[in-house]
Parts: structure tokens; sequence; C-alpha cells
């Protein structure tokens, strides 16, 4: 029988052990359904998910609402939105209940004061000219001035299509503010042209990947076996799609059969009582999402199925320790 | 309904269901060693071990806590805490 020491020598036992016992339940809450941006191909927009809840406003209500979270197992709160940080009460009341991730376009400044060790994570979406075309402006000039050098702050990479080879230049300058970066891909709700990825595009996508993560491993917080998986959609002669994703909202979960899926993950609307889906748009095409945490959810929660080799279980652990690293489970 | 309520069969059951339920080869409920680790060695994480339970749960007629599942770490430990739950109850 194939086991953990049968395939693993000490130290990547080691290494192993330590993200076994994380056991790591996360849900996902739309803080607000307003955005000091409008960016083309952002979901929650293009799909009407700012309007599918009246946004609770009682302040009280937040609070007993997290409580609930809490007492139902989640011990990771991914903050979303709309702009999470227009709300910063909403955002303080998670920091002071639970281990909190805010995804923001890093605009509004997260007050360390206030929030000394809360996880922020920053939307990026390319060079200058891309942030222009998709977000109207350069969010980087701003973003990278306000959290230079934050030791819980990293940027999340958006590459898209006419990015391909043009990645390195901005990796530099993430460096250069003394931030790091987690890469994923643009999935193109709304179709603005030339953002789909094409035939072949994905496969050079993926050896650039791995040249930055190469080339830049103090700033790029990644595994080639994510590349592999996020550019291909597929993992163990399996392909990613709606029958195999794992970030499903648990009450609206009805597949049959049921596939491995994140215990008690919920992605909740900002009425604090309307679930979306899963954790992007529910009108997505699930065959076509290139949604980097489900995709790393769905290496994650398949963990026997790569015990296989050595090499796989390997992947497998650098996989999960890049998602403990972007949640500060463990250190960069 | 498993055959023996006695700590030995209990031990010998629960291995043929996690054989049966994680469809392991190359190993049989006389060959499974029960203080292997099943975290630790045999990498079942916590849906394997909630699927497991519910079918213990069924076979046993005893309730599994979700708190009581990092407890649950080897077979032996999984029959001894059966069989204290059986006690409980009768």
């Amino acid at each position: 029988m194939k086991t953990v020491s049968t395939l693993l020598d000490k130290d990547w036992h080691e290494r192993y052990r330590r993200i076994s016992s994380l056991n790591i339940r996360s849900s996902i809450y739309d803080v607000t359904n307003r955005c000091n941006l409008r960016c083309k191909g952002c979901f929650f927009f293009s799909s009407g998910e700012h309007q599918a809840a009246q946004e609770e406003m009682d302040i009280k209500k937040w609070e007993d609402f997290i409580d609930r979270e809490k007492a139902r197992g989640v011990n990771l709160a991914i903050l979303i939105g709309g702009e999470p940080t227009l709300c910063m009460d909403r955002v303080e009341a998670f920091y002071k209940r639970l281990p909190t991730y805010c995804a923001t376009n890093g605009l509004i400044k997260v007050p360390r004061e206030k929030f000394p060790d809360l996880m922020v994570g920053i939307s990026l979406w390319g060079s200058s000219e891309d942030e222009k075309t998709l977000r109207g402006r350069d969010t980087f000039a701003i973003s990278s001035k306000n959290y230079a050098g934050d030791a819980y702050t990293y940027y999340l990479y958006t590459i898209t299509p006419p990015q391909l080879g043009k990645i390195e230049p901005v990796i530099k300058r993430i460096a250069d503010v003394g931030l790091k970066v987690h890469l994923q891909l643009l999935s193109n709700d709304e179709g603005v042209n030339g953002f789909s990825w094409r035939e072949g595009e994905l496969k050079d996508l993926r050896s650039e990947m791995d040249e930055m993560l190469d080339g830049y491993p103090q700033t790029v917080i990644s595994s080639k076996y994510y590349h592999e998986i996020i550019t291909t959609g597929r993992m163990m002669e399996r392909t990613f799609g709606w029958n195999e994703c794992p970030s499903v909202t648990e009450s609206l979960d009805n597949r049959k059969p049921q596939p491995r899926r994140l215990i008690n993950f919920s992605r909740w609307a900002s009425d604090l009582k309307t679930v979306h889906r899963c954790c992007t748009s529910a009108t997505r095409d699930c065959s076509t999402c290139k949604d980097g945490a489900a995709h790393m959810s769905w290496i994650m929660v398949n963990k026997r199925e790569h015990m296989r080799s050595t090499k796989d279980l390997q992947g497998w652990i650098e996989v999960y320790e890049m998602f403990a690293k972007l949640y500060h489970f463990i250190p960069w | 309904m498993p055959a023996s309520h006695d700590v030995k069969g209990i031990i010998r059951h629960v291995a043929e269901i996690i054989i049966e339920e994680l469809k392991l080869e190359d190993v049989t409920a006389e060959t499974f060693n029960p203080d292997m680790d099943l975290v630790d060695e045999l990498g079942i994480d916590s849906m394997d071990l909630a699927t497991i339970a519910l079918v213990l749960q069924d076979e046993y007629k005893i309730v599994i806590d979700e708190d009581d599942y990092p407890k649950l770490k080897t077979i032996r430990l999984i029959a001894d805490y059966i069989e204290e739950k059986i006690s409980a109850k009768n």
C-alpha cells in the first residue's frame, strides 16, 4: 500500500505534516455591492451580482452573522465585493473575529494601526496600458504607494492574453516596491475584444509563469503544478468544470455524484441571507472558468488522488503550501 | 450490522470500511496496521473522515461529533471511540 512515508523523504514528509494539520475552512463574503472602480471583466458587476441582494447596513447584524459563521466552523473569511475597503467597519467586524483576507483594488489603504496583520490581496490586471483599458486607470501607481513594503500584502495579478511575453516588467515593478505577487488568469466574462484566450496561448503562458517563478522566487508565490492545472484545466486525466469544481456553495450543491468539495464553503451576498452559486459568477461557463482559487482548491481537496507517485504528492504539497502562504497560515 | 462489538471485531470492521470507502488497494482488513496514522501516513483528509464517520454512525448506531475527528487518528483509536460510545448507550 502506498503511504505518505513510502512516497516522501524526511524533508518532504515534514512539509506534508506542517500543512496536513491546518484544516482550513474558508467562506467568501460580499462585503458591499459598491465599488470605486468599474472594471471590464469583473464578474461581480457583469453578472449582476451587485444587484442580487440589498446590502445589510446594520453593523450589529454583521457582527452577529460573523459569530454564526465562526460557530459554523469557518476559520478563514475571504472578503470580496464590491470594494471591501469602502466599509471598514464591516472589515473590522470580520478581522476581530476570524483570520481575514481582504481582496481590494488598493486605492484605499487599510490603516495598519487598526489592522496590523490583516491579509490584503490587491487586484492587478497587468501593465499600465492594460489597467487603463480594463479598469479606466493605472491602479498600481496608487496601490503600490499605499502598500509598498507591507508584510501582509501581495498583488493578485490577473494575467490577460495581451500580457503574454510581457509579464516580467509587471513582476519587476512589484518586486521593486517590496511586495509579493500571485498569478491567476482572466476568464473574460464580458467578452472584451482581444482578451479571450486562444489556442496555444495558454501553453506559452504556462512556460512564462514557470520562468517568473524561477526568476523571482522571493516575489512570486506560486507553484509549477498550479501553473499546469490552471493553464490546461486538466488534473489526473480529469477536466475542470461544474462536475469537478470544489468551490460551490454547500447549500446549493445538488450535484450527483457529489465531487470532492470544500467543506462548509459558502459565498454570501451582502444581505447576509442570499448565497451565490460558487466563488465566482453564476453566469460563467464552468468549462472555461480560469478562477485561480477554484483550481487551487480542486487540487487541494483531491489529496489522495495525488498519492499515486512521489512527484504527484510533491506537486500537491507545493500547491497546498502556496495556498497556506497566500492566507498566512504558514510564513512566506 | 457488524458481527462483533468487541474492540478486535470493531478494528477489523473499521478497516474494511476504510478500505471500501477509500478504494484502497494492496491491503486487507487483516494486513491493515490498526496503529497507522490515517492522516499522516494514509493521507486521508477531513472529507474522507466525514465519509467514513457517516458509515460508522450508520453501522454502529452512534453519533460521531465532528469536533471529535482530530482524535480519530488511527483505526485502533476509532475502534476505542466506537466501543466507548456503544458502552455509554447500554
